[in-house]
């Protein structure tokens, strides 16, 4: 936590602030960073809409994420493991994965709400198409990427074919597989947002936020919303890194 | 003729050519609600060439889909005029997004909360529990969602109130995704010719005569161009006596701005009422009652309510 | 006879056909049990692939291999693999990569870390026992990757240019070890190598490998009681032997085929 780290972007608000102040930056367009923080005041102990208070929407987005990012793990994973050992499978189901990966997530919402209705289903869907795609692919190239005179010497060792799979392939895979959950969580994180924007039904969650806030006309709510959206990314990837370096001594 | 005098002649040409359409008149920029059938005078006033007949070209800038879209695109500076509910102009305002004035009013009445055609709900109260869709937070009929459930003594968390554009919410109820929504017409009048839904209550029995739409005018524009806005007021209430004197052609109109049949559109346009005077009465509640929602803080209501309506451009024009 | 290699052939496809690569013709080979064989020959001779194959790692293409007396199926513990790149399990500690044999064949947790950390103690590894491969010098993987094969306790053990990416003089502490570690185990070896130096310092019998199809060219006796002068008369001779047998396959170029023999030195 140097300081000479944040000089920018400090310098930057202080900048901003100073010409809000001086009434060069009016305020309805870009809300000064003290009514930012005021906002998030307003957030936290009113709500938007009022009544429904931040801590609240933070929780169900994570919910949502959570489901989507979990469901996507446990499909990716495993498949990624089988296609990245066998090449006729990988053979088999890449051209659907690449005719499908191409279409934003954000694009399959008419449908899911269609076949999912509104509400924890298809926020559920639309993320774990954005996490699938990532984690599946790095998941592939962490086992093709395993040296391998690895499997070939657990096979001098006795090992079967399971064994092979389980005991060498997944964690030699294990890096790859971690970035691709990285960044899966990451694009899950950013499009349950915008998926919210579109409707949800217990009336809670960060996109949901945001859009009333809009309704209502509070830029400076707006602002503090996305604030917050950004830092609770930053934090979820700093809590993956962490787990990686723990999981993975022997990198 | 030499180079130079060719080149000044030009240049006189180019800026003469910049200023003197500015001194016509640029179009004047419009919006209104997509398929609303409130914001009929809008349409009837372009079709039977009010504005033009006064030297007024109109831009159409905008068609929204709620309220607070509209709004935005008047704090973006992006429209001169606009048909739009009181209730999100107001939040707008209020909250310092958008400097508008209400210059005319657009209807009374003329939104309806409807549930499900089989559906065994009669009352507001028994809305307890269930999903209801608004067009928007801030919008009209939220507003009045919630003056009806605090009439029926019910407190607003008891539902469950979320965000459906209007055309959504006809799908929305037939495959039972919400138990109820309310919306301007003609989406309540639509429900029930497709036998998807019936009207629980229309928006006259939760507030008689209650204020729905206005002619909302940019403060900017207002101060530039006056005498626009003086001519665009008169074709507004041209049009709204048309209607209120030639219902079947108005009809017509309404079928072709909101591409709905004839039986829905009278349907909806016997829910509204179509008048152009503004009630100060009217203004003065929606403030209160966005204030007790937390929507807005408005410190002195008198003041922002004088503010807020122009009814001098009326007075001019109708002497009343 | 712990192996016996009759008639063995290895082709591969190439690209296309008349494009095909004999790397291995005609080895017919026997082994006695206890014997410390050093296999030599210049690059692309085929040495890795026949050791492969030995090891069940690919299939031959004409002829058997047989171990004591019966075919050999591939990957089977009974016979060891030593890689050059040591292939130690990155995400495993030194006990949890010696161990590893014992784990595939399902000895239980506390037998099998027993095992491995005697094992520890043999090689002379004590206080790495939780260290990643990546915290241990080359010297010190390759020990863990031989521990890990000998923990098995294979009919064979074979041997890839294991001491390949030491510096000499961690080489020649290996080469000592192993001769240590062989001498009070008495396995069966054959040991890849291209260094003739190592090759006389090590084997009990040398076999050197033609190239381009690879096929014997000679095999010789050592008979120098150990442990061995490295600069004495008697490895030079030998040295000078295999080197010759190397200078002359040179010379003769690609397609030369010629007739096994054995030569003594009196």
């Amino acid at each position: 936590m140097t300081p000479r780290r944040y000089a920018l972007p400090l310098a930057v608000v202080a900048l901003w602030q100073g010409l809000s102040w001086a009434g060069l930056i009016p305020a309805y367009k870009l809300p000064s960073p003290l009514a930012i923080a005021q906002g998030l005041v307003d957030l936290v102990l009113v709500g938007m809409p009022p009544g429904h208070r931040l801590p609240s929407h933070l929780f169900y987005s994570l919910y949502r994420v959570a489901w989507g990012f979990f469901l996507a793990a446990l499909l990716g994973v495993p498949l990624g493991l089988l296609m990245g050992w066998s090449r006729p499978l990988r053979q088999l189901v890449t051209p659907l994965v690449e005719l499908v990966r191409p279409v934003p997530p954000l694009a399959w919402i008419p449908i899911s709400i269609l076949w999912f209705g509104i509400g924890i289903k298809s926020a559920a869907f639309i993320i774990f198409l954005g996490a699938f795609f990532p984690i599946l692919l790095n998941t592939i190239a962490g086992v093709r990427s395993v040296n391998p005179t690895l499997p070939e010497a657990a096979r001098t060792l006795g090992a079967r074919e399971r064994d092979i799979v389980l005991k060498v392939l997944l964690p030699g895979s294990v890096p790859s597989i971690f970035v691709g959950l990285r960044i899966g969580l990451g694009i899950g994180w950013m499009t349950l947002v915008a998926a919210e924007f579109t409707g949800v039904r217990s009336g809670y969650g960060l996109g949901y936020m945001i859009m009333t806030a809009r309704d209502i006309q509070r830029a400076d709510e707006i602002m503090a919303g996305m604030g917050v959206i950004g830092i609770t990314g930053l934090l979820i990837d700093w809590g993956l890194r962490v787990l990686q370096r723990r999981l993975l001594p022997w990198k | 003729m030499k180079i130079r005098t060719l080149i000044l002649a030009a240049c006189l040409i180019l800026t003469l050519g910049i200023w003197l359409p500015a001194a016509a008149g640029r179009p004047v920029r419009i919006a209104y609600l997509q398929a609303d059938i409130h914001q009929l005078a809008s349409w009837v006033a372009m079709e039977k060439g009010f504005y033009r007949a006064q030297g007024l070209e109109v831009k159409v800038a905008g068609i929204f889909k709620a309220g607070p879209e509209e709004m935005s695109a008047f704090a973006a500076g992006e429209l001169d005029m606009g048909y739009v509910g009181e209730a999100p102009a107001t939040v707008a305002v209020a909250n310092h997004a958008a400097r508008v004035q209400a210059c005319a009013q657009v209807n009374t009445e003329g939104s309806a909360i409807v549930v499900a055609a089989g559906s065994p709900i009669k009352t507001v109260a028994q809305l307890a529990g269930k999903t209801v869709a608004v067009p928007g937070h801030s919008t009209v009929q939220d507003f009045l969602l919630k003056k009806a459930l605090s009439q029926a003594g019910l407190a607003a968390d008891k539902v469950k109130i979320i965000v459906l554009k209007p055309p959504e919410m006809i799908g929305a109820l037939r495959t039972g995704q919400i138990d109820a929504f309310i919306a301007w017409e003609p989406y309540p009048a639509k429900a029930q010719t497709m036998k998807v839904g019936r009207v629980l209550i229309a928006s006259g029995r939760i507030w008689k005569d209650h204020p729905c739409c206005i002619l909302a005018v940019d403060q900017r524009f207002l101060k530039a161009r006056p005498q626009a806005v003086k001519k665009m007021v008169k074709a507004h209430v041209q049009a709204t006596d048309f209607i209120n004197r030639h219902p079947q052609q108005a009809l017509k109109i309404g079928m072709k701005y909101t591409g709905m049949d004839a039986d829905t559109v009278r349907l909806a346009m016997k829910n509204v009422n179509y008048t152009y005077r503004l009630s100060v009465d009217g203004e003065r509640q929606y403030v209160e009652f966005l204030s007790r929602l937390g929507y807005i803080k408005v410190k002195d209501s008198r003041a922002f309510v004088a503010g807020f309506l122009n009814t001098k451009i009326l007075e001019e024009l109708t002497g009343k | 006879m712990v192996l016996e290699l009759k008639g063995l052939g290895k082709t591969f496809p190439g690209q296309g056909p008349g494009q095909e690569v004999r790397a291995l013709e005609n080895i017919d080979l026997a082994l006695a049990p206890g014997r410390f064989l050093c296999l030599v020959g210049p690059s692309g001779c085929g040495k890795t692939t026949l050791l492969r194959i030995i090891a069940g790692l690919e299939r031959a293409s004409r002829g058997q291999v047989l171990l004591d007396g019966r075919p050999l199926e591939g990957g089977s513990p009974a016979v060891g693999l030593v890689f050059q790149e040591y292939a130690l399990f990155p995400w495993r500690t030194t006990v949890e990569n010696i161990e590893a044999g014992l784990e595939f064949k399902g000895v239980d947790a506390r037998t099998r870390r027993q095992a491995a950390l005697r094992y520890v103690r043999a090689f002379g590894l004590e206080g790495f026992e939780h260290r990643y491969p990546r915290e241990l010098s080359g010297g010190m993987q390759q020990r863990v990757a031989i521990a890990r094969t000998l923990i098995m306790e294979p009919r064979l053990v074979l041997m890839d240019e294991p001491f390949g990416s030491l510096d000499s003089q961690t080489r020649s502490e290996l080469q000592n070890f192993l001769l240590d570690i062989w001498r009070s185990r008495n396995d069966t070896v054959i040991f890849v190598t291209h260094n003739v130096e190592e090759a006389v310092f090590l084997g009990d019998e040398i076999v050197v490998l033609s190239p381009r199809p690879g096929t014997i060219r000679a095999r010789i006796a050592i008979e120098t009681p150990r442990p061995r002068d490295r600069t004495g008369p008697e490895s030079n001779r030998y040295r000078r032997q295999v080197l010759d047998i190397l200078e002359q396959e040179r010379r003769s170029g690609p397609g030369f085929s010629p007739l096994p023999v054995q030569e003594e030195v009196s």
